[in-house]
């Protein structure tokens, strides 16, 4: 039976390790456990290894290092299917908001002169080194991001992505329009959905955690408008939508175009 | 020919550290924790950006206490800009800090300490024969979290509790919910007490020379917040003069810097907490605390463990009587508006590992400076100094036991390394 069992790995970068609490904290986690062999999870694993061979790894964090350069190199040579969890490993992370500034600027500002010894660099995707072949959305994932991905690998299938708006399920919950009605800068209108419009909900706008909505169907530029309109500058919008996109490719081409430059 | 002890991650903690050991014919020549997390810069890259939205990215410096960094940061911002919360914010605020409390203790404890003691190498693998025991970590879990859920929007990084208060409140009815599953866990508390006074075991590391900071807490209430700092030498100094007492130092094995009070080595923690303020507790805590007061020594690292469990019960009673303060005040308002003046706020709070310092400087409503330590950047040095000590006591025994005992005495310290690496300027 021992060989039936799915092998699955949790891998850590750079990152709060939000994404695995979530997972370790979910009460399902027992019924998985007839299912799924756990062959590498440091947060919760003594007898854990990176050597080993799994079916799905899972990789929670940006890639922050050169040794987890080196590490989501091995990881994709020894996993079948590539996971990557949160904001962190699927967009770079809030690390990445400072990524305008130079890392020798970061770097001096929080150790002065001081030397370590490892060398740091700019937070990045996973993606931007190896191929993956899953995203779970969110700052940290909602359980059932878990539970549905889980959920389709363990029956043969494939997990299906969200391709609309957080602003979607703030409709669906009959939420006000924190964005029109009390002219809060709210990112739902350019954030994948799958949060039920957790924040919405309770009366605070959108930080975008989840990233932007995927297939090229995030319009920053509307959206720019909009805030624009609301008397908000153009590096006060990019800012904000930068605090989890800022390694998105359209965004500032989007926004650019909003304010009349590279048109 | 001698070669090191390493481990290489520490498992069961949060973040990615690992331990060094070289020997030689005489002894121990070198320990070191080495964090190799990679840096995230948090002070430098919320430096310029707008208020509001640096404080919703703090919490992101740790899952494990998000809410102890939202809080924080919360309070020194609305220090710096002149705001005083009303009473009734301020307890709702206690209460969001003490889900994170009993959260992260309960995961500590039962997931990351626990499978030490029994001789497993994680949680899971104790679920056959240790069903019950996990059961009750994942209903002692989920009532932290549930609190986070309902007061800060979800149970890691919570976006309900902003400046001047909340976004939205939770209903009475979900307040007596809460207070009605508090109750049902009340008595898995009191287990976890009695199950960690069977496992304690103390004789590894003594440490006589160990000094303890912790909050004062304010209103003379065993909790969270408070003005000043209590050192267990008798010293005393306002939240204000913390650059003055923790002195932070850059060392070449870790991208955490360490932290000493008087050119030494501190702890600061649950145990802490107790040492310094045991006179504070009240109710079925402190009948435990009096009975089971030869568990909770100062002198020994491993009384972490302990002392989380004696919290665990505080912390239920005091969220009950939490909800019950806000009840009688019913119906309460969720928020008073703030004006963003330029100023300087420092908080120091007791997150679930210790002392927690966030010092923000507000001007034209962006951050102009922050500073941030964590309670793991406070305890490396000393966590180090008890891995050297084990690693002095059992330099000569199989390094398979060295190895572990020595991660035990870093986890009894409950450590955030993720929390420890991005400091302050220096």
């Amino acid at each position: 039976m021992e060989n039936e069992k799915v092998r699955i790995g949790f891998y850590a970068l750079t990152s709060c390790y939000g994404c695995q609490l979530q997972f370790a904290m979910m009460d399902e986690i027992i019924q998985l456990l007839d299912k799924a062999k756990i062959e590498c999870w440091f947060m919760l694993d003594r007898d854990s290894s990176e050597d080993r061979e799994v079916d799905i790894a899972f990789i929670e964090g940006s890639v922050s290092t050169q040794e987890e350069v080196e590490l989501v190199k091995k990881i994709r040579e020894k996993a079948k299917i590539v996971v990557a969890v949160g904001s962190c490993a699927v967009h770079g992370g809030v690390q990445s908001w400072g990524k305008d500034k130079e890392l020798s600027e970061l770097w001096k500002t929080v150790y002065g002169d001081a030397h370590v010894k490892f060398e740091p660099k700019m937070a990045e995707p996973v993606e931007k080194y190896i191929k993956v072949d899953y995203k779970i959305y969110g700052c940290p994932p909602e359980k059932k991001d878990f539970l549905y991905a889980l959920g389709t690998f363990l029956v043969g299938s494939w997990p299906e992505d969200i391709d609309y708006p957080v602003c979607v399920e703030c409709r669906l919950r009959g939420n006000p329009c924190i964005l029109i009605e009390k002219g809060e800068p709210c990112l739902g209108p350019v954030t994948v959905a799958g949060c039920d419009a957790r924040c919405p909900g309770f009366n605070v706008a959108c930080i975008g955690c989840r990233g932007a909505v995927g297939y090229d169907v995030a319009w920053f530029d509307s959206l720019a408008l909009e805030f624009k309109k609301k008397g908000l500058t153009k590096e006060e919008i990019l800012e904000r939508m930068k605090i989890f996109n800022a390694h998105n490719p359209k965004l500032e081409e989007m926004v650019n175009k909003i304010f009349g430059e590279g048109e | 020919m001698y070669i090191p002890i390493t481990v290489d991650h520490i498992a069961r903690v949060e973040g990615k550290g690992g331990i060094e050991i070289v020997t030689s014919d005489e002894g121990v020549k070198e320990v070191k924790l080495n964090i190799i997390e990679g840096p995230r810069f948090f002070e430098a890259i919320t430096i310029g950006k707008k208020l509001e939205e640096a404080l919703a990215i703090y919490p992101r410096v740790c899952s494990f206490c998000s809410a102890a960094h939202k809080l924080t940061a919360v309070e020194a911002a609305e220090k710096a800009i002149g705001f005083t919360p009303r009473p009734e914010i301020q307890d709702l605020r206690d209460l969001l800090y003490i889900g994170d409390m009993i959260e992260s203790h309960a995961l500590h404890l039962y997931l990351l300490v626990l499978p030490d003691y029994l001789g497993y190498s994680n949680p899971l693998a104790m679920v056959d024969k240790y069903r019950k025991e996990i059961e009750y970590a994942m209903t002692l879990k989920n009532i932290g979290s549930k609190i986070m859920d309902y007061l800060g929007s979800r149970a890691i990084h919570q976006e309900n509790a902003i400046l001047g208060g909340f976004g939205k409140l939770p209903t009475k009815a979900q307040f007596e919910e809460l207070k009605k599953e508090l109750k049902e866990a009340l008595p898995l508390a009191e287990y976890t007490v009695e199950l960690f006074s069977k496992l304690e075991q103390y004789e590894e590391v003594t440490d006589d020379e160990m000094v303890h900071m912790a909050v004062k807490p304010r209103n003379g209430v065993y909790g969270i917040y408070g003005d000043y700092i209590k050192v267990s030498d008798g010293f005393e100094f306002p939240v204000e003069d913390y650059k003055k007492h923790i002195v932070e130092k850059v060392v070449e094995h870790s991208f955490a810097k360490h932290s000493f009070y008087k050119g030494k080595p501190f702890m600061v923690g649950a145990i802490s907490r107790i040492v310094n303020n045991a006179d504070l507790l009240y109710g079925k805590a402190k009948e435990l605390y009096t009975q089971y007061k030869d568990l909770l020594r100062y002198n020994n690292c491993f009384a972490n463990n302990f002392a989380q469990a004696i919290e665990l019960v505080y912390f239920i009673e005091r969220a009950i009587d939490l909800i019950d303060d806000t009840l009688a005040k019913w119906p309460v308002k969720e928020r008073d508006e703030v004006e963003l003046k330029d100023g300087f706020g420092v908080s120091i709070t007791e997150a679930p590992r210790g002392l927690l310092v966030y010092a923000l400087e507000v001007k034209d409503g962006r951050v102009n400076y922050a500073d941030i330590i964590t309670p793991t950047a406070m305890n490396l040095a000393i966590m180090e100094r008890h891995v050297r000590m084990m690693a002095e006591k059992h330099w000569q025994d199989d390094p398979e036991k060295l190895k572990l005992l020595a991660e035990m005495a870093v986890r009894a310290y409950d450590p955030c390394i993720s929390c420890s690496v991005h400091v302050v300027r220096l």
